[in-house]
């Protein structure tokens, strides 16, 4: 036995799930020149309760992890990782972050930071009266002295994932470990599945304009037919209530 | 006279469960791998109508003139199993049936089908649904990838870094309408074993989009509303009548 009300609570629930989902599709898009940044998408699950239709329900949001294209930059502190590692950064809580972003800067105690101020997790440090550093396929930094020398000042290890879509988004282009993206293996590039450093580079978004278009433009059309339904839900009731007339 | 009234509520309460229907088919438009459910109207008891034709009680015979439908109701609810459109998401985990045939997976309930081809590998390198539930191997068991890239043929062979690992589990049914039941998330329960037999073909990266159609929906969505006003209005009608022969019938002068 169903009842209009109930129908609107279907309804009701479509048009949140919409919104969440605009929500998600507008962050993609916002972050389109962001570097490092992955596009994610909303999984929407049909709800049933005891066999009764109950509409759709959010079963997760999951991060599409594949790789971005490498732009070319001038900055030798700017570092992507063709593959599937992250690098790991400190947050201020002590915890290790993981990001794609590998637009480092060089701070006032000689440590690699990236934008947001996280320092880079690695085994070396930039040495006094460097000119110039460049990293290796493998992670090692090399850096040029003043006086001509070259150095190797230490390695960068990336850290993967079995499933890096569970990884819980931090913000500041930083994820977090989860239950469902499992712990993290670190490793040197180049090795295993990890991936290799590519110098003087920039791993763009990998958020698709013309996908994220036509994603917000169904997405607008459902929304549309939701409203529409729930409407109409709503007018069928008010007519029952109106029934006795005069 | 009542029964009249009675048969157009009955058209009103019928025309309230079809608008659930829709509205959780609305809901899905963009559920990949959902199957729209389908409502189907149905006239409901009849009556025979006898009818004397003197007085009652000095002539027993009566004379049978037809069967009075007494209203209308949904019937039972099916599923409808046609293909929907196939939408590519370039997502390596993503797959989507070509043609007829279901996904296995295990659930804590039990083993379920499903068209629904998001797939991720959990922290323990298990191949699972967004739900977490796992996608079973030809063999019924759950499938474990070691790491690097995924490939699959399209007879649903799974192969990592070239190597063969598994075989998804497929399932063709003969009649699916009939021997597939609607259950939560997406998925079917149904019999243990495939019913028909052949090869099912699978796509990775793309999904099955729903194959609930917008047009359809909205045509469906004004042809309801329409349908419950006008039963609406026969209530209302049966009600006037019913009125005026209580105020009037009967009066002298």
């Amino acid at each position: 036995m169903s009842s209009l009300f109930h129908t609107l609570t279907i309804s009701r629930q479509d048009i949140l799930s919409r919104l969440i989902d605009l929500d998600v599709v507008s962050n993609n898009m916002a972050n389109m020149n962001t570097a490092g940044f992955k596009a994610s998408r909303s999984n929407f699950q049909e709800l049933l309760h005891q066999r009764t239709l109950e509409g759709v329900t959010l079963a997760s949001t999951q991060g599409l992890m594949f790789q971005g294209a490498l732009k070319n930059s001038a900055n030798p502190l700017d570092w992507a990782i063709q593959g599937d590692g992250f690098f790991q950064v400190r947050l201020p809580d002590g915890t290790t972050g993981y990001t794609r972003d590998g637009q480092f800067l060089l701070d006032a105690n000689r440590q690699l930071v990236t934008a947001s101020g996280f320092r880079l997790i690695w085994n070396g440090q930039i040495p006094d009266g460097t000119i110039d550093v460049n990293i290796l396929p493998d992670g090692s930094v090399q850096a040029s002295l003043q006086n001509g020398q070259r150095v190797i000042a230490g390695q960068v290890p990336l850290a993967r994932f079995v499933n890096p879509g569970g990884l819980i988004n931090h913000g500041n282009n930083v994820w977090l470990i989860s239950d469902a993206s499992g712990a993290a293996q670190v490793g040197a590039p180049g090795s295993g599945n990890f991936g290799v450093v590519a110098a003087h580079a920039v791993e763009q978004s990998n958020v698709d304009l013309s996908t994220e278009m036509t994603r917000l433009m169904s997405l607008q059309r459902a929304f549309q037919m939701s409203v529409r339904t729930f409407q109409q839900t709503d007018t069928m009731i008010a007519q029952a209530l109106n029934l006795r007339k005069g | 006279m009542i029964k009249g009234m009675y048969s157009a509520v009955s058209a009103m309460i019928m025309n309230a469960a079809r608008q659930q229907v829709l509205a959780h088919n609305v809901a899905n438009m963009e559920t990949p791998g959902f199957k729209q459910a389908l409502s189907v109207a149905q006239d409901w008891l009849r009556t025979p109508v006898l009818y004397s034709p003197g007085n009652l009680l000095q002539n027993r015979q009566l004379d049978y003139v037809g069967l009075l439908g007494l209203g209308s109701q949904v019937s039972e609810q099916t599923t409808d199993f046609t293909q929907g459109g196939l939408q590519v998401t370039q997502n390596p985990l993503d797959f989507a049936i070509e043609g007829e045939g279901f996904f296995r997976v295990r659930t804590p309930e039990g083993d379920r089908y499903t068209r629904d081809g998001r797939f991720l590998r959990d922290a323990q390198n298990n191949l699972v649904t967004v739900d977490g539930n796992f996608v079973l191997n030809e063999g019924g068991q759950p499938i474990r990838l070691p790491d690097g890239a995924l490939a699959i043929t399209p007879n649903g062979t799974l192969m990592v870094n070239g190597a063969q690992v598994a075989r998804l589990g497929l399932a063709r049914f003969a009649d699916p309408q009939a021997e597939l039941e609607r259950s939560e998330g997406n998925l079917y329960t149904g019999p243990a074993q495939s019913t028909a037999t052949g090869e099912v073909r699978v796509v990775q990266g793309a999904l099955e989009m729903s194959n609930a159609n917008p047009t359809q929906l909205m045509t469906q969505l004004v042809e309801v509303g329409r349908a419950y006003e006008a039963a609406l209005k026969m209530v209302q009608n049966q009600d006037e009548l019913l009125g005026k022969t209580i105020a009037s019938l009967g009066r002298i002068g």
